[in-house]
């Protein structure tokens, strides 16, 4: 592992990474109105929503008009599935990437050999970010096949000039076998399996046959403490990479060895974050929704999408030289977020807040009540045999440190359960996180 | 002597299930004590079997843990437990907890107790002349 005192940076394309923010908000605006000529009169979606509000390719002069245009939400994607979204002749297209989501429809996207190479192109920037080269060995431990994973690494792997090893993922013991037999010097998957394959290569002892140096992370939500983990257990630099497959895929945004936020490559994906309620921008560094305008994208391009991610953005130059803005860790789902007591409460802040009590996670579950016309937050946790012990007042003394840690995580007071263990219902393996009461009074 | 300890939350019912699932699953009981606060309790058992105790409970669905406690017999006289308490603060011995004693057919009553220094209780006992009983005499 690599302090960042002693850390050499390389920035793959510095034109891109490091322009002043009035030279890249001359870009996205050439971008933007070229990008709405292409889909003005091609995609109907478009069209008829910008002649709703009276919109013609022209108003679009600026990145400032940004806010005239319409949002696209998945639901839109959904309804036109699968090629409704189109703006070339099929001729055009090079291929399809899909994501099957939590509610079993397939969102599917089309990419032209150009946005493949942009792709490719901000995953190899990532790469770089990560301190890698064309001399380096990449195993790829995402999944190939529709999901974006595999290929989007390894795109990048191609645009670097670095060798990939096409893993996919399981199989954890041929894993690391091919890890340390092919010289593999970083690897590429979720921080889950990041974690699952640090553990098993402590166990068999093999962590200093290694020559892994950097393992690029993402695709679900990971806290900095189990970056830290695995760094500290693999001996290795980790970074987490962004991205969805709406937008592109993996390579949307990296954060560098400074980890302050993840850059953007905001010369293709104009990043905005808006305010839950009134869709306005909000002030830097102030949570909103995530929304992406992909400015160069040619098979499928989207304007204002809303990822529904909460996050906050960052227009200072970083450390490492880039100008690129970058976006905080997530702090939740707009889908998953209630007030309460007139506080924004994300289960995420209360995930974050117990795996700082424990080593893991413990289940538990958020259930909001109305009682004499104050809302009263209740988390049930789950009792396992980490958090158990024999004596009464470890016990009390455990529930009153969680009701202390999540009252200075939330800023509101909350009642403490202790239960059972799988008391808590589980629905498909994913548990239930936030019960409601109060919709029903 | 062993001893599984049970996380139960505090409702009815809750104790039962736990001996109901021991019965089923044929374990004695030798002796039992629970431990509550308004939400929730401890059960603490003495068993023939702690090891398939642990597994039949854990698998379904409760939270066990076996701890190491002290079993020591008691003599069938007046202030006998008074007797023994002294000599464990005597002794500067901790006592966590204490309960209740183990019914076993003719022999002498067992006093079941929990502390952080089970050598050094054992150590002063044993001066005593008190008898320190096995899972296996039990
Ligand atoms: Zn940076």
């Amino acid at each position: 592992m690599i302090t960042d005192d002693r850390w050499t940076e390389r920035i793959r394309d510095p034109k891109a990474e490091c322009m002043s923010r009035d030279e890249r908000a001359a870009l996205q605006g050439e971008k933007l109105r070229d990008l709405v000529k292409r889909v003005y009169g091609v995609v109907p979606f478009y069209t008829e929503k910008m002649k709703a509000l009276g919109l013609e390719p022209g108003d679009i002069k600026g990145i400032e008009d940004i806010g005239k245009l319409p949002f696209t939400t998945k639901e839109d994607l959904r309804e036109n599935y699968p090629f409704g979204f189109l703006a070339v002749p099929n001729e055009k297209i090079a291929r399809v990437q899909g994501t099957s989501g939590t509610t079993g429809k397939l969102t599917v996207m089309a990419y032209t050999q150009k946005d493949v190479d942009v792709w490719g192109e901000c995953v190899a920037r990532c790469l770089t970010m990560a301190g890698l080269t064309a001399e380096d060995r990449i195993h790829v431990c995402y999944g190939y096949g529709l999901f974006t994973g595999g290929m989007g690494l390894d795109f990048g792997a191609q645009k670097l000039g670095a060798m990939a090893i096409p893993m996919s993922a399981g199989n954890t013991k041929r894993q690391l076998m091919c890890m340390e037999d092919f010289g593999a010097t970083a690897f590429a998957c979720t921080p889950s399996y990041a974690m699952h394959l640090a553990e098993a290569m402590a166990e068999a002892g093999v962590v200093d046959h290694m020559k892994i140096k950097a393992g690029v992370c993402g695709a679900e939500p990971w806290t900095v403490e189990m970056r830290k983990k695995i760094e500290e257990i693999m001996k290795i630099n980790c970074f987490d990479i962004y991205g969805l497959c709406e937008i592109t895929g993996p390579g949307v945004a990296m954060d560098c060895i400074h980890h302050e936020g993840l850059h953007v490559h905001a010369d293709h994906f104009y990043p905005e974050v808006l305010d839950v309620s009134t869709h306005e921008p909000v002030g830097e560094g102030e949570t909103g929704e995530l929304v992406f305008t992909t400015l160069s994208k040619e098979a499928v391009p989207l304007i204002r999408y809303r990822t529904k991610d909460l996050t906050s953005i960052n227009y200072e130059t970083c450390k490492c030289g880039r100008t690129t803005p970058r976006i905080s860790k997530f702090k939740g789902r707009t889908d998953d977020m209630k007030v309460i007591r007139g506080v924004n409460v994300f289960p995420t802040q209360v995930e974050t807040a117990l795996l700082g009590i424990g080593e893991v996670i413990p289940h538990y579950l958020l259930i909001i009540d109305r009682e004499n016309n104050m809302d009263v937050l209740t988390v049930m946790v789950e009792v396992d045999e980490k958090f158990f012990s024999d004596e009464i007042r470890k016990l009390d003394a455990l529930r009153n440190k969680i009701g202390s840690v999540l009252r200075e995580a939330l800023g509101l007071s909350v009642r403490v359960k202790l239960v059972e263990p799988k008391t808590i219902e589980r629905s498909e393996g994913k548990a239930k996180r936030v019960i409601d009461n109060r919709n029903l009074v | 002597m062993k001893q599984i300890s049970v996380f139960v939350e505090n409702r009815p019912g809750s104790l039962m299930e736990v001996t109901s699932r021991l019965t089923e699953a044929e374990v004695n009981i030798r002796a039992v004590a629970s431990f509550d606060t308004p939400e929730f309790g401890i059960l603490r058992m003495v068993v023939d079997d702690p090891q398939k105790a642990k597994q039949e409970l854990t698998r379904l669905g409760f939270v066990v843990r076996i701890y190491e406690v002290m079993g020591v017999e008691l003599q069938d006289e007046k202030g006998n437990l008074n007797h023994m308490l002294s000599i464990l603060a005597d002794g500067q011995i901790n006592v966590n907890y204490i309960y209740s004693f183990v019914i076993r057919e003719q022999k002498a009553p067992v006093m079941v107790f929990s502390t952080d220094d089970m050598e050094k209780a054992k150590e002063i006992l044993t001066k005593a002349g008190v008898k320190i009983v096995t899972d296996e005499e039990l």
